[in-house]
């Protein structure tokens, strides 16, 4: 049997019963336990999915994964608004917890803080950490490093530990490798900081959603508008989010932190490459600048010659048909232009 | 009144639903053959380093403009964007519009690349582009048609080039790079793009990506896929949204001299509404240009602010400016069912008058 037989087949059947028995003993408990950051519904779609992923083609289990994650997240929260609604009735419900959510968020030291798990109730609101897991993501594609270097560095007191691991400049023939390693762990600390700017940054914006949140669910019980569904509720955060997050990167602290996170990362990864490029020499392998030095000579090669072909089909052109009279004008026009010729050949040699 | 009224079974309800297009949506994805794009027939005439420039085969029966139009793709993203599926593509409607379209494809530049400066890309390939159609169709003077970046990049070739153009179109281009309600020149201000380019050589595409991603990151990286479980049960839609979700992140790399000229001559300088753009040793001046100007922008266009398109009318020579506004954003400008409506066919009328 083929892979792809197996899947359409077998696989497929065995999901769509799983599916069937889960949605009847849901639909016969019918309840939903609230709060609970990993309810019924949530263990069986991982268990499914742990089930069925493993031979999913990559595409395919990056948009699944993407999607469940999106599912968990707004099932989640909205099983905490229906299960507190359900549980007492009190009318202040939803404003008691959002206080408490913005309260949570006031405490916790940023979207990576290690703080951040003891919450729990900003995490089933974790909309706001998109845009931190989105720079992490992308800074993950252009680092060596795997995962998040700083994830268990304690948040206070890392400085002196960073500057602790090198007190003194070295002596002698380690010197400047020293120096390098230094300067290196300087720019890391940098960017550290930067990164703690930044998803400092996003913890006030996650604060501020959910007082938006509060003045759009205001808005909507004047209006006598309800909330219905879990998806009404998520894209009102969304737009909650979106709202806020528009408002606050236009600013110019936030142009200062981005433009911080970029150029400290930009800064250590600079610094990396050095050091890089300095063992490759010492290999006697060809380094990352040597080869881009000779791109740019080569690109410059290749300018020079389409000038001097141009020049001569320019030529080749006057010489076929020689105008009548030459004048001075054209004379020294002509003169001038083997200059410049020649003055860029020179410049490239150089 | 409470806002919020999640009924337990409601909700028990809504969870089954989310699961079972879950599940189907699975089985679909794993049943969705290649996603193909690009779809209208097309031949390549011309190719150059990484570039190809290709020639589409228009419909039988339709009479042709004989000036023909090159469509001049910003480096950022793919062009099959403009081609993207069969009732989705402006360079169809623009066949059946009469107009013989010619496409640059400038493909995916490496480490060989990175020298590349804005001079080689616009008085280098575009030029010799330009010159491989004038001699195909035996014109003096071809039609431009420039996308985005390559809109700006059409401007500058244009100015330098004018005796070569007959007609300029330019769509959602950027023109005033700094006004007030541009998040992506905001950001760009602080950014160091010397360190960026001297550390990186070429700018990866998956730093640009982010860069769009987060004019709106919880729209476009969280809630679109929540929207497209919704879509996972017809197969024909979820065809579609991966096809542009390909197109999102299809995004090759930057040349690195050529990023650095363009964020800092006009991203940080504001080059054509301060002066000062230099390619080569030739300065740009928009009051070169003296074709006529046709300027297509988006009202709703998050990358290139309307203002920021609109700011063209006045900087050129010509005397024959004209502006089709198109009541939605950037991308759907190109893949929209109300834009297939509208605007192909609005250029083919334009370019009509101005054979």
């Amino acid at each position: 049997m083929s892979e792809r037989g197996f899947w359409n087949d077998n696989l497929l059947e065995i999901q769509k019963k799983y599916w069937e028995s889960w949605n009847e003993i849901s639909g016969k408990a019918s309840v939903v336990e609230g709060a609970s950051p990993r309810s019924p519904w949530e263990m069986a779609l991982e268990h499914w999915w742990e089930a069925v992923s493993p031979a999913a083609p990559e595409m395919a289990r990056d948009f699944m994964t993407r999607m469940m994650d999106q599912g968990k997240q707004f099932f989640r929260m909205a099983a905490l608004f229906s299960g507190k609604a359900e549980s007492d009735g009190q009318a202040t419900d939803w404003r008691d917890l959002l206080n408490r959510l913005s309260d949570e968020f006031r405490s916790a030291g940023g979207v990576d803080s290690s703080a951040n798990a003891k919450h729990r109730l900003h995490g089933l609101m974790g909309f706001w950490e998109l845009p931190f897991d989105n720079w992490q993501h992308m800074a993950l594609t252009l680092s060596l490093l795997q995962g998040d270097p700083f994830r268990n560095m304690r948040q206070v007191g890392w400085q002196a530990d960073m500057d602790s691991l090198f007190p003194t400049s070295g002596l002698g023939y380690t010197r400047e490798e020293l120096a390098q390693q230094q300067k290196l762990f300087k720019l890391l600390s940098d960017y550290k900081r930067a990164l703690q700017e930044y998803s400092q940054f996003f913890t006030d914006i996650g604060s501020e959603t959910v007082k938006r949140l509060a003045e759009k669910l205001e808005q909507k019980s004047h209006k006598g508008e309800l909330i219905k569904s879990a998806r009404a509720l998520y894209d009102t955060c969304v737009e909650s989010c979106e709202e806020v997050y528009g408002e606050r990167v236009r600013t110019t602290e936030y142009i200062r932190i981005n433009g911080q996170l970029v150029n400290t990362f930009m800064g250590v990864k600079h610094q990396v490459g050095v050091m890089v490029d300095a063992n490759l020499g010492a290999l006697n392998m060809p380094t990352r600048r040597e080869l881009r030095t000779l791109q740019a000579r080569m690109q410059e090669d290749r300018r020079e010659c389409r000038r001097l072909r141009a020049e001569l089909e320019l030529l080749k052109g006057q010489a076929a048909d020689p105008p009548a009279i030459q004048t001075g004008t054209g004379r020294k026009a002509a003169t001038t232009k083997r200059k410049i010729v020649s003055r860029k050949k020179c410049s490239v040699e150089s | 009144m409470e806002p919020i009224d999640i009924r337990p079974e409601k909700l028990a309800e809504e969870m089954a639903d989310y699961s079972r297009k879950l599940g189907k949506g699975l089985e679909n994805l794993l049943n969705t053959t290649e996603i193909d794009t690009g779809v209208t027939p097309r031949q390549a005439i011309y190719r150059e380093d990484k570039l190809t420039l290709y020639r589409y085969q228009g419909a039988d029966g339709v009479t042709q403009n004989p000036v023909p139009t090159l469509i001049v793709y910003a480096l950022v993203n793919r062009p099959y964007m403009a081609d993207i599926q069969e009732d989705r593509s402006t360079i169809r409607n623009l066949l059946n519009e009469g107009q013989d379209v010619f496409l640059i494809d400038w493909g995916y530049p490496d480490g060989s690349d990175s020298s590349l400066t804005l001079d080689d890309y616009i008085n280098g390939y575009i030029d010799r582009c330009v010159d491989v159609v004038r001699k195909q169709c035996d014109q003096e003077k071809i039609n431009i048609l420039g996308i985005c970046q390559g809109g700006a990049f059409s401007l500058c070739y244009t100015a330098l080039n004018q005796g070569k153009v007959k007609n300029l179109i330019t769509m959602v281009t950027p023109v005033d790079f700094q006004t007030p309600d541009n998040l992506l020149s905001a950001w760009v201000q602080s950014i160091d793009i010397d360190l960026l380019v001297n550390t990186l050589g070429n700018v990866p595409g998956e730093l640009l990506n982010w860069t769009f991603l987060s004019l709106k990151p919880f729209s476009l990286t969280g809630q679109k896929y929540v929207n497209m479980v919704d879509l996972l049960e017809d197969e024909t839609r979820l065809k579609n949204f991966l096809r542009m979700e390909k197109w999102i992140f299809d995004s090759p790399d930057q040349a690195g001299e050529s990023f650095r000229q363009f964020i800092k001559e006009f991203f940080q300088k504001n080059g054509f509404i301060n002066g000062g753009i230099r390619l080569g040793e030739r300065l740009v001046d928009l009051n070169n240009i003296t074709c006529p100007v046709l300027n297509v922008y988006a009202e709703q266009d998050h990358l290139v602010p309307p203002d920021a398109s609109r700011a063209l009318k006045g900087l050129t020579g010509t005397s024959d400016y004209s502006e089709v506004v198109f009541p939605g954003g950037h991308i759907g400008i190109y893949v929209s069912g109300k834009a297939q409506k509208t605007i192909p066919p609005a250029i083919g009328r334009w370019l009509r008058e101005h054979v």
